[in-house]
């Protein structure tokens, strides 16, 4: 027992420059909507800490599994729709929709894992985009949805922790905190944990994790279920916050691109990585896209998105936090 | 009976035009082993290259070919050389964000430059007639799409096979390193596959904006339906993308005309069923 809540909350496995750190990021984030008062600040806060909890949990298949899956949008979208239609239709309580959500989308990722992975590389990118595209236009088509118009979750007034519905973002900063610590903690053990362990040794190399007796197929198979729960996580999230959505706003292939580019910005594999990339691309696509917008100069802030992905892929594919280690490490040596 | 040849003439028709446009993502492929998100942004450069030169210099959309495919010759050469070969030794990771990054600039660098409306060639010799022969009724600028997609093939299959620059090629794509040793230029043989690559789709772009609508984002699209068209002929096949173009234009017609919202998900399930169960494709190794 000791030795399990060791693993979840502490990184001693980590130096120390990299715990201090994470302790003055906590800090800023409890503090944050007392310091920055506008509404738009804290809204560029909540989406950054929600793009961290879904790059975290898209890390496990795209960083630490190694696999590119372009399509992790279809998970926030089944998390989302979970959540939306379950208090549409049955008035079920916010907090007892996001398991049956995480359920949905991890089984859905289970089933088309078994054939997923026969494929490597480019055609499983490609597969998971195609998967993703797939479900988005069946959500569209279907009826029971909602279809193009969406769903709609009935306002309620005053702050209700039942359906977590606040008047003040304040409350929805610390909730989504509060996720993306739970989920980051997850992280924290999982990377130490036995699978995680299996996932990283099949990612460097295969042949070598087979003839230490791990099961390729089924640690591949595994992590991608864990992942597509941990997308829905976030997905439920979104259906109370903005308390509207379509296919177009929760499974649309951006957002699933936007996943993917925050952890590959801000290096893949590492449990900062994610972290760092939000901080980088969400404040700079709410800040570029706001001045743009109101110029009417659309496309811009995905031009900048692009040149930094080329540049990463050709310089430096381990992202920010290769630089950063590399750096650390000339200094120390 | 009239709707079912209706339908298989365009079927076909569409078909050769998405092998042609399969045909240079193939042959990237083939030489060297890296896949081009980027491709259905060449085609959308193509058809903005067709609709500006028939919008604004009034040429006809027929003139607006060989520009397109020079054009679509120098971006592709431009790409290799400023990012492709950058990454051409970078993890697998790497080279799929690198094509991923040009794709989405070029595709917001067209936002930009023309705004998300969606626009359309109105004018040219062939836009907008058709021609009627016994049951079927079909576009003139198809059937002349059609004929210039099996002319390129024909241009294509004869480069690659019949002459030296075409040897060249193949021997990069059968064994590089080997092919450097024998005095074969691979880098140029590369750059020239992103030539190729870039002319033929962007000639297919043009051809196709004679009667497809025109907006920026247009591309992705086609770039899943080319990766379904290789995928089905076999990744680095010309024969395969040729046939396999086909396959799919007459899935995508037939299949639009029983559930018109779900056409482009009938070919993201053909390319996901036929990478699983038959990874070589029709006519791969």
């Amino acid at each position: 027992m000791g030795q399990l809540l060791t693993d979840i909350f502490f990184f001693n496995d980590r130096p120390r420059f990299e715990r201090v750190g994470f302790l003055i990021f906590i800090l800023i984030i409890l503090i944050f909507p007392w310091i920055v008062t506008s509404a738009y600040g804290r809204a560029v806060a909540i989406k950054f800490l929600l793009f961290a909890l879904f790059g975290l949990g898209w890390n496990l298949i795209g960083g630490y599994g190694g696999q590119v899956d372009l399509g992790q949008a279809k998970n926030v979208g089944f998390g989302a729709y979970a959540t939306a239609l379950m208090i549409v239709w049955w008035k079920v309580p916010f907090w007892l929709t996001i398991i049956p959500g995480m359920i949905i989308a991890a089984a859905e990722s289970f089933a088309i894992a078994y054939p997923m992975f026969r494929l490597k590389g480019h055609y499983f990118a490609i597969a998971t985009l195609c998967v993703a595209l797939v479900w988005k236009e069946l959500f569209i088509f279907w009826d029971w949805t909602g279809g193009a118009r969406g769903v709609e979750i009935p306002i309620r007034s005053g702050a209700d922790f039942v359906y977590m519905q606040f008047n003040s973002p304040i409350y929805y900063h610390y909730f989504i905190f509060f996720l993306f610590l739970l989920q980051f903690f997850f992280m924290n053990w999982f990377r130490k944990s036995k699978l995680g362990y299996a996932v990283q040794a099949v990612r460097d190399n295969e042949e070598a994790a087979a003839s230490l007796g791990i099961n390729v197929y089924r640690t591949k198979v595994v992590n991608y279920t864990i992942t597509g729960g941990l997308g829905a996580l976030g997905g439920s999230f979104m259906a109370v916050y903005y308390l509207y959505i379509d296919p177009d706003a929760v499974m649309p292939l951006d957002l699933s691109i936007l996943i993917a580019m925050t952890v590959m910005v801000g290096g893949a594999g590492s449990i900062w990585g994610p972290i760092i990339g939000a901080a980088i691309l969400i404040p700079l696509d709410m800040y570029l896209g706001a001045w743009l917008g109101a110029q009417k100069r659309l496309g811009i802030d995905f031009m900048v998105y692009a040149v930094i992905m080329m540049v990463i892929a050709a310089k430096e594919p381990r992202g920010i936090w290769g630089i950063i280690e590399r750096k650390i490490k000339k200094e120390t040596r | 009976m009239e709707l079912t040849a209706q339908l298989l003439v365009y079927g076909v028709l569409m078909g050769l035009i998405f092998a042609l446009i399969a045909l240079g993502l193939s042959l990237i492929f083939g030489v060297m082993n890296i896949v081009n998100f980027a491709h259905g942004e060449f085609l959308m450069m193509g058809m903005y290259i067709a609709y500006l030169l028939s919008t604004f210099l009034h040429l006809d959309p027929l003139i607006s070919l060989p520009i397109a495919a020079g054009a679509g010759y120098l971006l592709g050469i431009g790409s290799y050389h400023i990012l492709i070969h950058r990454i051409l030794r970078g993890p697998m990771v790497a080279q799929l964000f690198g094509t991923f990054g040009l794709m989405l600039f070029l595709r917001y660098l067209a936002m930009y430059i023309f705004t998300p409306d969606v626009r359309s060639v109105k004018q040219g010799i062939l836009v907008g007639k058709t021609l009627s022969m016994g049951w079927v009724n079909v576009d003139a600028s198809k059937i002349f799409s059609a004929g210039v997609c099996l002319l390129a093939f024909a241009a294509i299959y004869w480069m690659i096979y019949r002459t030296k620059l075409g040897r060249g090629l193949r021997a990069t794509s059968i064994d590089a390193e080997a092919a450097k040793y024998m005095g074969i230029d691979t880098k140029g043989m590369n750059a020239l596959a992103w030539g190729i690559g870039g002319a033929t789709v962007a000639l297919a772009g043009a051809l196709l904006a004679h009667f497809y609508y025109v907006t920026p984002t247009v591309g992705m699209l086609f770039t899943l339906i080319a990766f379904a068209t290789v995928a089905l002929g076999g990744f680095g096949s010309i024969l395969g993308a040729f046939v396999a173009g086909i396959i799919i234009g007459l899935i995508m017609v037939i299949s639009g005309q029983l559930v018109s919202e779900l056409k482009f998900s009938f070919i993201y399930v053909v390319y996901f069923l036929v990478v699983v169960f038959r990874p070589r494709g029709l006519f791969g190794w």
